[in-house]
Protein backbone atom coordinates (compact mmCIF):
# COMPACT_ATOMS: atom_id res chain seq x y z
CA UNK A 1 0.00 0.00 0.00
CA UNK A 2 2.51 2.31 1.17
CA UNK A 3 5.10 1.99 -1.51
CA UNK A 4 2.02 2.07 -4.57
CA UNK A 5 1.17 5.16 -2.89
CA UNK A 6 5.21 6.56 -3.15
CA UNK A 7 5.22 5.71 -6.15
CA UNK A 8 2.59 7.64 -7.19
CA UNK A 9 3.55 10.37 -5.29
CA UNK A 10 6.74 10.19 -7.47
CA UNK A 11 4.95 10.30 -10.60
CA UNK A 12 3.20 13.89 -9.56
CA UNK A 13 5.70 15.18 -7.67
CA UNK A 14 7.79 14.93 -11.53
CA UNK A 15 4.60 16.00 -13.34
CA UNK A 16 4.47 19.56 -11.15
CA UNK A 17 8.42 19.71 -11.38
CA UNK A 18 9.68 18.44 -8.35
CA UNK A 19 12.58 16.45 -9.09
CA UNK A 20 16.27 15.62 -7.65
CA UNK A 21 16.96 16.28 -3.76
CA UNK A 22 13.78 17.81 -2.94
CA UNK A 23 12.04 15.16 -4.74
CA UNK A 24 13.94 12.42 -2.38
CA UNK A 25 13.55 14.26 0.49
CA UNK A 26 9.78 14.79 0.34
CA UNK A 27 9.12 10.98 -0.59
CA UNK A 28 11.63 9.92 2.37
CA UNK A 29 9.83 12.42 5.00
CA UNK A 30 6.32 10.92 3.60
CA UNK A 31 7.82 6.94 4.03
CA UNK A 32 8.55 8.19 7.51
CA UNK A 33 5.32 9.18 8.39
CA UNK A 34 3.00 6.27 6.23
CA UNK A 35 5.77 3.79 8.60
CA UNK A 36 4.69 5.27 11.58
CA UNK A 37 0.96 6.09 10.68
CA UNK A 38 0.27 3.41 8.57
CA UNK A 39 -2.64 4.91 6.71
CA UNK A 40 -1.90 6.38 3.17
CA UNK A 41 -5.54 7.82 2.87
CA UNK A 42 -5.19 10.33 5.54
CA UNK A 43 -2.23 11.63 4.00
CA UNK A 44 -4.43 12.68 1.31
CA UNK A 45 -4.53 12.05 -2.76
CA UNK A 46 -1.07 11.93 -4.24
CA UNK A 47 -2.01 14.38 -6.98
CA UNK A 48 -3.14 17.21 -3.99
CA UNK A 49 -0.11 16.75 -1.99
CA UNK A 50 1.99 17.03 -4.88
CA UNK A 51 -0.02 20.20 -6.50
CA UNK A 52 -0.02 21.79 -3.04
CA UNK A 53 4.23 21.86 -2.74
CA UNK A 54 4.06 23.24 -6.06
CA UNK A 55 2.12 25.91 -5.48
CA UNK A 56 3.15 26.73 -1.94
CA UNK A 57 6.79 26.41 -2.90
CA UNK A 58 6.33 28.18 -6.31
CA UNK A 59 4.78 31.10 -4.78
CA UNK A 60 7.28 31.71 -1.34
CA UNK A 61 10.36 30.77 -3.94
CA UNK A 62 9.13 33.56 -6.88
CA UNK A 63 8.42 36.48 -4.79
CA UNK A 64 12.21 35.79 -2.66
CA UNK A 65 13.31 35.86 -6.05
CA UNK A 66 11.72 38.59 -7.29
CA UNK A 67 12.99 40.46 -4.58
CA UNK A 68 16.30 39.00 -4.65
CA UNK A 69 16.10 40.20 -8.40
CA UNK A 70 15.39 43.93 -7.22
CA UNK A 71 18.28 44.01 -4.31
CA UNK A 72 20.92 42.74 -7.70
CA UNK A 73 19.56 45.30 -9.92
CA UNK A 74 19.26 48.93 -7.56
CA UNK A 75 23.00 48.96 -6.55
CA UNK A 76 23.84 48.12 -9.93
CA UNK A 77 21.56 50.51 -11.63
CA UNK A 78 23.24 53.20 -9.14
CA UNK A 79 26.67 52.22 -10.28
CA UNK A 80 25.70 51.96 -13.92
CA UNK A 81 24.30 55.76 -13.85
CA UNK A 82 27.08 56.84 -11.82
CA UNK A 83 29.52 55.46 -14.43
CA UNK A 84 27.65 57.20 -17.17
CA UNK A 85 27.53 60.10 -15.81
CA UNK A 86 31.18 60.30 -15.25
CA UNK A 87 31.56 60.91 -19.15
CA UNK A 88 32.37 64.27 -19.67
CA UNK A 89 32.06 64.35 -23.12
CA UNK A 90 30.89 61.62 -25.17
CA UNK A 91 32.55 60.47 -27.95
CA UNK A 92 31.13 60.74 -31.86
CA UNK A 93 29.59 57.50 -32.18
CA UNK A 94 30.80 57.65 -36.09
CA UNK A 95 34.37 56.64 -34.40
CA UNK A 96 33.42 53.68 -33.10
CA UNK A 97 35.39 50.58 -34.51
CA UNK A 98 32.41 49.08 -36.16
CA UNK A 99 29.00 51.22 -36.83
CA UNK A 100 26.61 49.07 -37.08
CA UNK A 101 27.85 47.37 -33.48
CA UNK A 102 28.31 51.36 -32.06
CA UNK A 103 24.65 51.84 -32.97
CA UNK A 104 22.62 48.54 -31.38
CA UNK A 105 25.24 49.50 -28.02
CA UNK A 106 24.20 52.39 -27.91
CA UNK A 107 20.72 51.91 -28.03
CA UNK A 108 21.08 49.46 -25.83
CA UNK A 109 22.71 51.55 -23.28
CA UNK A 110 19.96 53.99 -23.27
CA UNK A 111 16.78 52.03 -23.53
CA UNK A 112 18.21 48.50 -21.68
CA UNK A 113 18.41 49.90 -18.07
CA UNK A 114 14.79 51.92 -18.38
CA UNK A 115 13.07 48.38 -19.19
CA UNK A 116 15.09 46.79 -16.37
CA UNK A 117 14.03 49.77 -13.94
CA UNK A 118 10.50 49.37 -14.77
CA UNK A 119 10.60 45.47 -15.23
CA UNK A 120 12.15 45.26 -11.71
CA UNK A 121 9.51 48.21 -10.10
CA UNK A 122 6.58 45.87 -11.20
CA UNK A 123 8.52 42.79 -9.97
CA UNK A 124 8.62 43.88 -6.56
CA UNK A 125 5.12 45.34 -6.73
CA UNK A 126 3.96 42.14 -7.83
CA UNK A 127 5.71 40.24 -5.32
CA UNK A 128 4.99 42.46 -2.02
CA UNK A 129 0.82 42.31 -3.51
CA UNK A 130 1.51 38.72 -2.55
CA UNK A 131 3.27 38.82 0.27
CA UNK A 132 0.53 37.52 2.54
CA UNK A 133 -0.25 34.57 0.18
CA UNK A 134 0.79 30.78 0.30
CA UNK A 135 -0.30 30.13 -2.73
CA UNK A 136 -0.94 32.48 -5.69
CA UNK A 137 -2.57 31.33 -8.84
CA UNK A 138 -0.37 29.69 -10.91
CA UNK A 139 -0.86 32.53 -13.59
CA UNK A 140 0.38 35.06 -11.20
CA UNK A 141 3.25 33.49 -10.14
CA UNK A 142 3.75 33.21 -14.21
CA UNK A 143 3.81 37.18 -14.85
CA UNK A 144 5.57 37.52 -11.73
CA UNK A 145 8.61 35.35 -13.06
CA UNK A 146 8.21 36.95 -16.66
CA UNK A 147 8.87 40.38 -14.90
CA UNK A 148 11.91 39.13 -12.77
CA UNK A 149 13.23 37.34 -16.18
CA UNK A 150 12.85 40.79 -18.21
CA UNK A 151 14.12 42.75 -15.32
CA UNK A 152 17.34 40.73 -15.19
CA UNK A 153 17.92 40.30 -19.00
CA UNK A 154 17.69 43.62 -19.66
CA UNK A 155 19.79 44.19 -16.74
CA UNK A 156 22.46 41.79 -17.86
CA UNK A 157 22.24 43.69 -21.49
CA UNK A 158 23.04 47.07 -20.18
CA UNK A 159 25.92 46.00 -18.24
CA UNK A 160 27.10 43.92 -21.84
CA UNK A 161 26.26 47.36 -23.56
CA UNK A 162 28.69 49.62 -21.84
CA UNK A 163 31.45 46.99 -22.03
CA UNK A 164 30.83 46.85 -25.30
CA UNK A 165 30.89 50.44 -25.33
CA UNK A 166 34.44 50.30 -23.63
CA UNK A 167 35.26 48.34 -26.02
CA UNK A 168 34.06 50.21 -28.99
CA UNK A 169 35.46 53.81 -28.07
CA UNK A 170 38.54 53.18 -25.92
CA UNK A 171 40.06 56.07 -27.61
CA UNK A 172 37.82 58.29 -26.90
CA UNK A 173 36.97 58.00 -23.43
CA UNK A 174 39.58 58.95 -19.94
CA UNK A 175 41.78 56.44 -19.60
CA UNK A 176 40.86 54.97 -16.34
CA UNK A 177 37.19 54.31 -17.88
CA UNK A 178 36.93 51.87 -20.18
CA UNK A 179 38.57 49.52 -17.21
CA UNK A 180 35.81 50.22 -14.83
CA UNK A 181 33.50 49.79 -16.82
CA UNK A 182 34.70 46.18 -17.33
CA UNK A 183 35.54 46.14 -13.81
CA UNK A 184 31.63 46.97 -12.65
CA UNK A 185 30.30 44.99 -15.56
CA UNK A 186 31.51 42.30 -13.86
CA UNK A 187 30.97 42.77 -10.27
CA UNK A 188 26.96 43.67 -11.59
CA UNK A 189 26.82 40.38 -13.60
CA UNK A 190 27.29 37.96 -10.74
CA UNK A 191 24.16 39.11 -8.49
CA UNK A 192 22.05 39.16 -11.20
CA UNK A 193 23.30 36.11 -12.86
CA UNK A 194 22.93 34.32 -9.04
CA UNK A 195 19.34 35.77 -9.43
CA UNK A 196 18.67 34.54 -12.69
CA UNK A 197 19.89 30.99 -11.91
CA UNK A 198 17.65 31.01 -8.72
CA UNK A 199 14.78 32.33 -10.92
CA UNK A 200 15.21 29.51 -13.27
CA UNK A 201 15.02 27.32 -10.36
CA UNK A 202 11.72 28.10 -9.43
CA UNK A 203 10.40 28.11 -13.31
CA UNK A 204 10.95 24.33 -12.78
CA UNK A 205 7.91 24.68 -10.75
CA UNK A 206 4.31 24.06 -12.20
CA UNK A 207 1.92 25.42 -9.99
CA UNK A 208 -1.70 24.52 -9.97
CA UNK A 209 -3.28 26.67 -8.15
CA UNK A 210 -6.30 28.71 -10.18
CA UNK A 211 -7.42 32.07 -10.32
CA UNK A 212 -6.64 35.48 -12.81
CA UNK A 213 -2.93 36.77 -13.25
CA UNK A 214 -4.20 40.48 -12.09
CA UNK A 215 -2.90 43.35 -14.01
CA UNK A 216 -0.99 46.87 -13.90
CA UNK A 217 -4.07 48.61 -11.95
CA UNK A 218 -3.96 45.22 -9.03
CA UNK A 219 -0.18 45.83 -8.74
CA UNK A 220 -0.05 49.31 -8.50
CA UNK A 221 -3.65 49.83 -6.55
CA UNK A 222 -2.21 52.18 -3.59
CA UNK A 223 -0.82 54.72 -6.23
CA UNK A 224 -3.57 53.92 -8.67
CA UNK A 225 -6.80 54.47 -6.85
CA UNK A 226 -5.70 57.31 -5.69
CA UNK A 227 -4.54 59.41 -8.69
CA UNK A 228 -6.79 62.30 -9.67
CA UNK A 229 -8.07 60.42 -13.55
CA UNK A 230 -9.55 56.94 -13.07
CA UNK A 231 -6.74 55.20 -14.47
CA UNK A 232 -8.25 51.17 -13.66
CA UNK A 233 -9.10 49.05 -16.36
CA UNK A 234 -7.68 52.10 -18.92
CA UNK A 235 -4.11 50.49 -19.77
CA UNK A 236 -3.64 53.26 -22.39
CA UNK A 237 -4.09 55.72 -20.93
CA UNK A 238 -1.90 54.98 -17.59
CA UNK A 239 0.70 54.15 -20.68
CA UNK A 240 0.22 58.01 -21.86
CA UNK A 241 0.93 59.09 -18.65
CA UNK A 242 3.80 57.24 -18.46
CA UNK A 243 5.25 58.30 -21.73
CA UNK A 244 4.36 61.78 -21.12
CA UNK A 245 6.01 62.10 -17.51
CA UNK A 246 9.62 60.43 -19.37
CA UNK A 247 9.44 62.91 -22.51
CA UNK A 248 9.22 65.68 -20.12
CA UNK A 249 12.19 63.91 -18.11
CA UNK A 250 14.72 63.99 -21.02
CA UNK A 251 13.35 66.76 -22.43
CA UNK A 252 14.68 69.09 -19.30
CA UNK A 253 17.73 66.76 -19.03
CA UNK A 254 18.67 66.74 -22.85
CA UNK A 255 18.20 70.76 -22.87
CA UNK A 256 17.61 72.89 -25.50
CA UNK A 257 19.80 70.86 -28.20
CA UNK A 258 19.06 67.58 -27.61
CA UNK A 259 15.65 67.95 -25.03
CA UNK A 260 13.23 67.40 -28.15
CA UNK A 261 14.56 64.84 -30.13
CA UNK A 262 15.41 62.57 -26.67
CA UNK A 263 11.58 63.69 -25.46
CA UNK A 264 10.02 61.93 -28.71
CA UNK A 265 12.51 59.23 -28.88
CA UNK A 266 11.50 58.45 -25.12
CA UNK A 267 7.77 59.12 -26.13
CA UNK A 268 7.88 56.39 -28.71
CA UNK A 269 10.29 54.04 -26.75
CA UNK A 270 7.98 54.06 -23.50
CA UNK A 271 4.97 53.52 -26.06
CA UNK A 272 6.66 50.95 -28.14
CA UNK A 273 8.06 48.90 -24.67
CA UNK A 274 3.84 49.12 -23.72
CA UNK A 275 2.78 47.75 -27.09
CA UNK A 276 5.40 45.02 -27.28
CA UNK A 277 5.55 43.32 -23.31
CA UNK A 278 2.07 44.86 -22.22
CA UNK A 279 0.36 41.82 -22.11
CA UNK A 280 3.33 39.34 -21.73
CA UNK A 281 4.66 41.43 -18.58
CA UNK A 282 0.71 41.64 -17.29
CA UNK A 283 0.10 45.30 -17.69
CA UNK A 284 -3.08 44.86 -19.33
CA UNK A 285 -5.27 41.88 -19.62
CA UNK B 1 -13.23 21.92 11.04
CA UNK B 2 -12.81 23.12 7.12
CA UNK B 3 -9.52 22.96 5.47
CA UNK B 4 -10.20 26.53 4.29
CA UNK B 5 -10.96 27.54 8.05
CA UNK B 6 -7.58 26.52 9.29
CA UNK B 7 -5.21 27.15 6.16
CA UNK B 8 -5.39 30.74 7.14
CA UNK B 9 -4.09 29.99 10.51
CA UNK B 10 -2.08 26.77 10.14
CA UNK B 11 1.98 28.99 9.81
CA UNK B 12 0.57 30.11 13.53
CA UNK B 13 0.02 26.74 14.61
CA UNK B 14 2.49 24.79 12.93
CA UNK B 15 5.49 27.56 14.68
CA UNK B 16 3.44 27.47 18.24
CA UNK B 17 4.34 23.40 18.13
CA UNK B 18 7.72 23.49 17.39
CA UNK B 19 8.40 26.37 19.22
CA UNK B 20 7.84 23.82 22.27
CA UNK B 21 10.29 21.31 21.11
CA UNK B 22 11.87 20.48 17.59
CA UNK B 23 10.16 17.95 15.94
CA UNK B 24 9.05 15.43 12.81
CA UNK B 25 6.37 15.54 10.92
CA UNK B 26 4.38 13.27 11.56
CA UNK B 27 4.64 14.39 15.36
CA UNK B 28 3.93 17.58 14.43
CA UNK B 29 0.56 16.63 13.38
CA UNK B 30 -0.11 14.32 16.03
CA UNK B 31 0.45 16.98 18.25
CA UNK B 32 -2.06 19.65 15.93
CA UNK B 33 -4.64 17.37 16.76
CA UNK B 34 -3.95 16.27 20.19
CA UNK B 35 -3.80 20.03 21.85
CA UNK B 36 -7.02 20.67 19.35
CA UNK B 37 -8.74 17.72 20.66
CA UNK B 38 -8.57 16.64 16.65
CA UNK B 39 -10.91 19.48 15.63
CA UNK B 40 -7.48 20.60 13.51
CA UNK B 41 -7.75 16.96 11.52
CA UNK B 42 -6.74 17.68 8.21
CA UNK B 43 -5.01 15.70 4.96
CA UNK B 44 -1.70 14.91 6.78
CA UNK B 45 0.03 15.54 4.11
CA UNK B 46 -0.89 18.73 3.56
CA UNK B 47 1.26 20.00 6.53
CA UNK B 48 4.18 18.92 4.96
CA UNK B 49 4.22 21.38 2.09
CA UNK B 50 3.39 24.33 4.73
CA UNK B 51 6.70 23.04 6.81
CA UNK B 52 8.98 23.07 3.79
CA UNK B 53 7.70 26.91 2.78
CA UNK B 54 8.26 27.83 6.24
CA UNK B 55 11.55 26.41 6.28
CA UNK B 56 12.36 28.07 2.93
CA UNK B 57 11.28 31.31 3.87
CA UNK B 58 13.65 31.02 7.33
CA UNK B 59 11.34 30.63 10.05
CA UNK B 60 11.95 26.61 10.53
CA UNK B 61 15.28 25.06 10.04
CA UNK B 62 15.10 21.45 9.39
CA UNK B 63 18.17 18.39 9.57
CA UNK B 64 17.82 14.66 9.56
CA UNK B 65 18.03 12.90 12.27
CA UNK B 66 19.11 9.10 13.28
CA UNK B 67 16.98 7.35 16.02
CA UNK B 68 15.49 3.94 16.13
CA UNK B 69 17.05 2.87 13.11
CA UNK B 70 15.51 5.43 10.93
CA UNK B 71 16.41 8.46 9.67
CA UNK B 72 13.89 11.53 10.44
CA UNK B 73 13.32 15.12 9.18
CA UNK B 74 13.25 17.20 12.34
CA UNK B 75 12.37 20.73 12.51
CA UNK B 76 12.84 23.48 14.78
CA UNK B 77 12.12 26.83 14.92
CA UNK B 78 14.74 30.04 14.36
CA UNK B 79 15.56 32.77 15.79
CA UNK B 80 13.47 34.73 12.95
CA UNK B 81 10.75 31.95 13.57
CA UNK B 82 10.93 33.35 17.52
CA UNK B 83 10.06 36.50 16.28
CA UNK B 84 7.55 35.92 13.76
CA UNK B 85 5.70 33.08 16.24
CA UNK B 86 5.78 36.17 19.21
CA UNK B 87 4.07 38.79 16.67
CA UNK B 88 1.52 36.23 15.47
CA UNK B 89 0.84 35.41 19.49
CA UNK B 90 0.29 39.32 20.17
CA UNK B 91 -1.88 39.77 16.62
CA UNK B 92 -3.78 36.61 17.79
CA UNK B 93 -4.60 38.13 21.21
CA UNK B 94 -5.30 41.79 19.85
CA UNK B 95 -8.09 39.87 17.81
CA UNK B 96 -9.58 37.50 19.66
CA UNK B 97 -10.15 39.97 22.68
CA UNK B 98 -11.72 42.13 20.21
CA UNK B 99 -13.64 39.55 18.94
CA UNK B 100 -14.68 38.21 22.36
CA UNK B 101 -15.71 42.34 23.35
CA UNK B 102 -18.22 42.25 20.99
CA UNK B 103 -19.67 39.02 20.57
CA UNK B 104 -20.38 38.46 24.27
Amino acid sequence: MSDRYLAELEAELGAVGIRGSLRRRILAETADHLRESGDAAAFGEPSLIAGRFADELATSGARRVAFTAFLALAPAGLAYAVLLGLIRTWPDIASARLLPLAIATAVTIVLAPQVAFAAGVLTVARAWRLRSQTAAPAAEIVVLRRRAAVALGSGAAAFAGIGTYAYLYASGLPGWWPPAALIVSGAALVPIGGAAVALARNAQLRPQATGPAGDLFDDLAPLVDRFPLPLRGRPWRFCLLVAVAVAAAAFIAGGPDEGPRNAVAEFVAVSAAFAVLGRFLGLRR
Amino acid sequence: MRAETLKGHLDFLLLAIVADDPAHGYRIIEELKRRSAGTFDLPEGTVYPALHRLEQSGVLASSWAAGSGRRRRVYRLTARGRRALAGARREWRGFTEAVEAVVT
